[in-house]
């Protein structure tokens, strides 16, 4: 059974327990139906690599910062980030979780594990004013690293990307060329792109075609 | 490193590398000039006195300038079709090895000139507002007239084959934005940049410096330029500090949001070169949103306007010091230098150092008494004082200089004239501060009468120094850009403590003098041509005719004469222009308007503008999860918003591509006959949780909603406040707190706008949040006969149709992954929408297929769909609706809930009289008589096609297609009190004047007890 009522609300388990091929957002283009020439590899002179962190488990928690963050302390011991725009990981980096507007953060976990932590997110909620919604085959996870990285993105979004307005635990939803996506700063050396699903394809493209001057590479 | 071929190279000085000789060709004519040049130093360094014809008389024409300002030297560069790029100026363009460029204008060439007869005799016959006066009758003969004007014009030419070269942009933050890299910007940009801040300096030219790189002064006791060198050094090591060469502040817009055009290969080839194989972006946008902007642009120098003053040889005196002291260029023998004021003295002092003749300094002031005119002096050089050029003699080259005393105050010439013989003509009537991007921020600048010249107005966070706002002297304008710089950072916050500037030696200039026109002993418009625009060849005489005419603001002076509007936007003309102007009108200049600038600054070249938002990153596509099935399957695609929806699936057929007809009646006769299937997953989905859930949809559908249980569905209508009908939709009740809305493609963001919009600021009470999972989950609609059938192969689910009734939902496996099935229909058959999420639906529509080989499952596309859902009448929000239909203009009665409790959006627009009359425009269906004719969409539907024009408009046809089930044309349309006209015979006129016949029938054309999606 892949659908429990909880409470009023009816969770969804949209994992098979077959092996079931699967594609992730990027398929087309990784499949160069969209793209002339195959997706360059990564080498030493690549001034950007890109890598697509597949699959991830999505979750949008919207309610009250208080009892979201006891409930997400409860199942992952990670607090809600205390700021706006903030970022926050656990200790294996694994999982994380940002703030997306004042009652709205995008929890991100290994795949597979989101119906599970839902469930005990549920469990520890109780009775607040809530929802969890699942949005993993909505969005993907591309990381960006490399010394050009910060340039590529001055290239496509308009947020100051400079150290001193992006450190490291910041997370923004921006303009990127003429779509959006969210932008995260998970590690000095790293920033990570959530990308929805739709808009991959062209965001992908738009990615490698900026990045073509440095070089960049993509991590299969 | 033979100099010999360039005659008017200097043995030395000038900052361009002798040690590299580069060649290029001008005009098929190969020369040789030195890296470090521009075009325009190079052409003069070889002599080359005609570099253009003029635009409207054909006059020849040589380099006037230095900079941007230059209104002659446009070239046409390229020495390959892809590679043209037209109305360069020469003046900053660097010399690359083997730069290709052609004059603009000239047929068959600038010395021999076709065009120029016309000129010569057409002078008198093309007055100002000559193309208004001869060309605007008859009015519909323009446009022929304009394709010939504008050939002979002639202002270089787009390239008619593919760019190869690519474009970007970049955005850029800082605290303190400098625009140029002159004296006061550097100082400004050192202050900012040892005070820690973020810093941006640009400058236009090839070297930062601006005029430091060709002074005469010493800073610190060094050439001056030595003082620029250590400068950029050191800013070059702060990586808080950006800087960009070769780039030009075109554009300020609002909050200090300025546009930047960097040249970033242009100054190595046509083309960008490649290096590791990739060709790096020709020019780039810098999109900069600065904290604040410091203008440090200079001064343009006015030339003097006298006649016969565009003859190759007339240049502004700054120019001549910029040749010489930075090119190591002397572009002539004999000077005589024609000035209002001190400043320009050095361009005589400068002619005199390389070695060649100063003929005479004239003076247009009766005794100056500066040092510079001591120096003159000193050496000798023979100063007319209280005198003017009035005319320049020579054809294709100065040959002589009319000079005379003059009355500036009376303007007429008071003593006999003198001519000097000589090969050039310097002139200097004083300086115009820059004031363009200041001007942008819609700020009018204000006439100085002490400067004679506008300065800028300031917006606040906007700041200019040195000769940008007419602090000309270099030792207070580097004091004032670090000033300046420092109260900048301070309306930041931050503390920024003025450097200490260089010492520079204070030079004692006496007052400049106000001249612009020099008169002559003609009336103006009969002395020789006096230029003013030589861009738009626009003469003291048309002004003076423009003045007499009756135009008297100088905005309506510039619009007739064109005075101002070439590619320099009478950089170097429009003051004099405004100057004359004053003077015919017996008024001061400030009394005859102010001038406007409007970005960009100089023309940008289209591809900067793009950027690599072009071809195929136009704009985004949006693909759904089966995008790469459909593609394999040589879908063709429509644009639906920005998402690629398959339109169609043509088949081959006997070797032969199907039509769009041919294969638009076989997927439609499948679905009706066995079983069809379609991508749905392009719907707006919207997850929707919490106590109020329920409650809220009660409010923004204009239907019921207390009552569905849990696994069931309803069709919702949604109005906007005024009761018009905005999308449609099913929503789903997944729990008691639990809904699941589907929304129109195109109307998906504009719902969860509005959901939110009343949600956050009418009834921030109601416990409800909405989540988009529109791209989470991939829909497919398998729909048909045979669906169940085929179905039932794959699933778990009972599909039992007393278990699983038409508008239920159901839970299970559809190949082996978790799937929520919709039993929903808009095709008017049995279907069921399968949901499961995105990752695996590629898996689940495969094994679909595997199984539907035996029913002939056929895929199908948004046209198919269109057919179908009108064949049952079933509307699309924003194809039969408008924005000005109502839920009940659409006979949809049974949807609008006006006994439920609360106040629902629409319900009080909707019971105003006006939307309750009878004779508003009601959907319907048409059928037309002749069933071959498919109406089209848009048409409008009368009662008497004899009627004549106007005649009395019914309504329109909203939808129309053929169908092969009904084997006819049928339509949707709205037609004013359409309910009442069942049955009745209206008409249809088209534009060729014929009338197709339409009964007007229930939209409803197929299954109207609706049995079919029940099985």
């Amino acid at each position: 059974m892949s659908d429990i009522t909880y409470g009023q609300v009816a969770t969804f388990n949209t994992h098979p327990e077959a092996a079931i091929p699967s594609e992730s957002p990027l398929s087309v283009a990784f499949n160069q139906i969209s793209v002339s020439t195959p997706a360059p590899a990564v080498n030493h002179a690549s001034g950007v690599r890109l890598e697509e962190k597949a699959f991830l488990g999505h979750l949008i928690l919207r309610g009250g910062a208080i009892v979201l963050d006891e409930a997400v302390r409860k199942v992952l011991g990670i607090s809600l980030p205390g700021q706006p725009l903030g970022l926050a990981l656990d200790e294996s980096g694994e999982r994380s979780v940002q703030w997306l507007s004042p009652d709205e953060w995008l929890l991100i976990v290994p795949g597979g594990e989101e119906f599970e932590v839902e469930q005990r997110l549920r469990d520890a909620l109780g009775d607040a004013h809530y929802a969890i919604v699942d949005a993993s085959g909505g969005q993907t996870l591309v990381s960006l690293e490399g010394e050009k990285a910060r340039e590529l993105l001055m290239k496509s979004t308009n947020y100051d990307v400079h150290p001193s307005n992006f450190p490291v635990g910041k997370a923004v939803s921006v303009v990127f060329a003429k779509s959006s996506l969210i932008l995260r700063r998970p590690a000095e050396d790293r920033y990570e792109l959530v990308l929805r699903r739709s808009f991959a394809d062209y965001l992908y493209r738009w990615i490698l075609d900026a990045g073509a001057e440095y070089g960049i590479g993509v991590q299969r | 490193m033979s100099q010999s071929n360039q005659p008017n190279r200097l043995r030395q000085g000038g900052r361009i590398e002798r040690a590299r000789t580069l060649d290029f060709t001008f005009n098929g004519k190969r020369y040789q000039g030195h890296a470090g040049d521009t075009l325009a130093s190079a052409l003069l360094a070889n002599g080359v006195d005609v570099v253009n014809r003029s635009f409207k008389y054909s006059r020849p024409r040589g380099i006037v300038a230095a900079g941007a300002e230059e209104p002659n030297a446009l070239v046409q560069l390229g020495s390959t079709e892809a590679a043209q790029v037209p109305n360069v100026r020469a003046t900053q363009q660097a010399l690359f090895e083997g730069l290709t460029a052609q004059s603009t204008n000239g047929w068959p060439n600038v010395q021999r000139d076709v065009m120029s007869l016309v000129g010569k005799l057409g002078g008198r016959f093309m007055p100002p507002g000559f193309y208004y006066k001869t060309f605007m009758a008859p009015a519909s003969m323009w446009m022929t007239y304009e394709k010939v004007i504008r050939k002979g014009a002639g202002l270089g030419r787009s390239p008619m084959e593919n760019d190869p070269d690519s474009y970007d942009h970049l955005n850029q933050h800082c605290d303190l934005l400098v625009v140029g890299a002159g004296p006061a910007g550097l100082a400004a940009a050192l202050t900012a940049a040892r005070a820690g801040a973020r810093v941006i300096l640009c400058d236009e030219q090839e070297e930062m410096g601006g005029s430091l790189l060709a002074s005469r002064e010493l800073l610190d006791d060094q050439p001056a330029a030595q003082w620029a060198e250590r400068v950029i050094d050191e800013l070059a090591e702060n990586d808080k500090v950006t800087l960009l060469p070769r780039t030009t502040a075109n554009g300020y817009h609002d909050h200090h949001f300025v546009t930047l055009h960097e040249r970033r290969t242009e100054h190595l080839g046509e083309t960008a070169p490649r290096v590791d194989g990739y060709r790096s972006s020709r020019s780039r946008m810098h999109r900069v949103r600065a904290g604040q902007v410091l203008l440090a642009t200079g001064a343009h120098e006015r030339p003097l306007v006298y006649g016969n003053n565009d003859v190759p040889g007339n240049l502004v005196a700054g120019a001549v010091s910029t040749y010489i002291r930075r090119y190591g260029v002397v572009p002539g023998n004999k000077l005589v230098l024609s000035v209002s004021n001190d400043h320009a003295y050095r361009a005589a002092l400068d002619w005199d150092e390389a070695g060649r003749e100063v003929v005479a300094i004239v003076d247009a002031r009766r005794q100056p008494d500066g040092e510079l005119v001591e120096q003159a002096r000193a050496r000798g050089i023979r100063i007319i004082e209280g005198s003017a050029v009035l005319e320049a003699k020579g054809d294709k080259r100065v040959d002589g200089a009319r000079v005379a005393a003059i009355d500036t105050a009376a303007f007429r010439v008071t003593g006999q004239a003198e001519v000097l013989e000589c090969d050039t003509i310097a002139s200097s009537g004083g300086y115009s501060p820059v004031i363009h991007l200041a001007s942008h921020t819609g700020a009018r600048p204000t006439w100085d009468d002490t400067l004679l010249g506008f300065v800028p107005s300031l917006v606040k966070g906007v700041h200019a120094a040195g000769s940008a706002r007419g602090v000309h002297d270099l030792a207070e304008g580097l004091a004032d850009g670090a000033s300046k710089a420092s109260e900048a950072l301070a309306a930041l916050g931050k503390s920024a403590s003025a450097i200490e500037p260089p010492r520079a030696d204070v030079i004692r200039e006496g007052q400049a003098c106000a001249l612009y026109q020099v008169p002559h002993e003609k009336p103006t418009l009969r002395a020789p041509k006096q230029f003013v625009d030589m861009q738009n060849d626009v003469t003291a005489a048309a002004v003076e005719l423009a003045t007499r005419e009756g135009f008297e603001s100088i905005e309506h002076v510039k619009r007739y004469t064109a005075l101002g509007f070439g590619t320099d936007q009478g950089k170097l003309g429009n003051i004099n222009g405004m100057a004359i102007a004053a003077r015919c009108l017996g008024r001061s200049i400030p009394e005859v308007g102010t001038t406007v600038f409007r970005p960009n600054y100089t023309p940008v070249t289209f591809g900067a503008i793009v950027g690599r938002h072009c071809r195929d990153l136009f704009d985004p596509e949006r693909y759904t999860a089966l995008h790469q099935w459909h593609v394999e399957q040589g879908a063709e695609f429509e644009d639906v918003g920005q998402w690629k929806r398959p339109w169609y699936f043509p088949r081959k057929v006997n070797g032969k591509l199907e039509t769009m007809a041919e294969a638009v009646a076989r997927e439609s006769l499948a679905v009706r006959t066995g079983v069809g299937i379609l991508d749905a997953s392009t719907l707006g989905k919207i997850d929707i949780q919490g106590p109020d859930a329920r409650e809220f949809l009660g409010r923004v559908y204009t239907n019921k909603w207390a009552k569905l249980a849990p696994g069931r569905v309803r069709y919702g209508l949604m109005c906007k406040d005024d009761g018009m009908l905005m999308d449609d939709g099913t929503t789903s009740c997944l729990g008691e707190n639990h809904f699941l809305m589907t929304t129109t493609t195109g109307g998906a963001a504009g719902v969860m706008e509005w959901l939110e919009l009343w949600h956050q600021t009418e009834w921030p009470e109601l416990q409800v949040y909405f989540t988009s999972v529109t791209d989470h989950w991939a829909t497919m609609t398998v729909t048909g006969p045979e669906a169940r059938k085929l179905l039932s192969e794959i699933t778990d689910i009972d599909l039992d149709k007393e278990q699983f009734k038409f508008m239920d939902w159901r839970n299970g496996k559809v190949a082996d992954v978790p799937a929520r099935v919709f039993r929903i229909s808009f095709t008017g058959e049995l279907a069921y929408e399968i949901n499961v999420q995105a990752n695996y639906a590629l898996h689940v529509w495969k094994t679909l297929f595997e199984h539907g080989k035996k029913y002939d499952l056929t895929p199908y596309g948004t046209e198919t769909m269109h057919v179908l859902r009108a064949e049952k009448g079933l509307i699309i929000a924003g194809q039969d609706t408008d924005g000005s239909v109502t839920p009940e203009d659409l006979g949809m009665f049974w949807a609008v809930g006006y006994d439920k409790p609360f106040q629902w959006i629409g319900k009080r627009a909707l019971t105003r009289p006006d939307t309750a009359r009878k004779d508003r425009k009601q959907f319907v269906g048409l059928r037309p008589v002749d069933p071959t004719v498919v109406l089209e969409e848009g048409a409008h539907i009368v009662v008497d096609k004899d009627q004549p024009i106007p005649m009395d408009m019914l309504g329109h046809v909203t939808s129309s297609y053929y169908s092969p089930n009904l084997k006819s044309g049928f339509a949707l349309a709205v037609i004013k009190g359409g309910r009442d006209r069942m049955g009745e015979t209206l008409h249809v006129p088209m534009p060729d004047g014929q009338a197709h016949e339409v009964e007007v029938v229930s939209p409803v054309f197929i299954d109207p007890k609706g049995e079919r999606q029940h099985v």
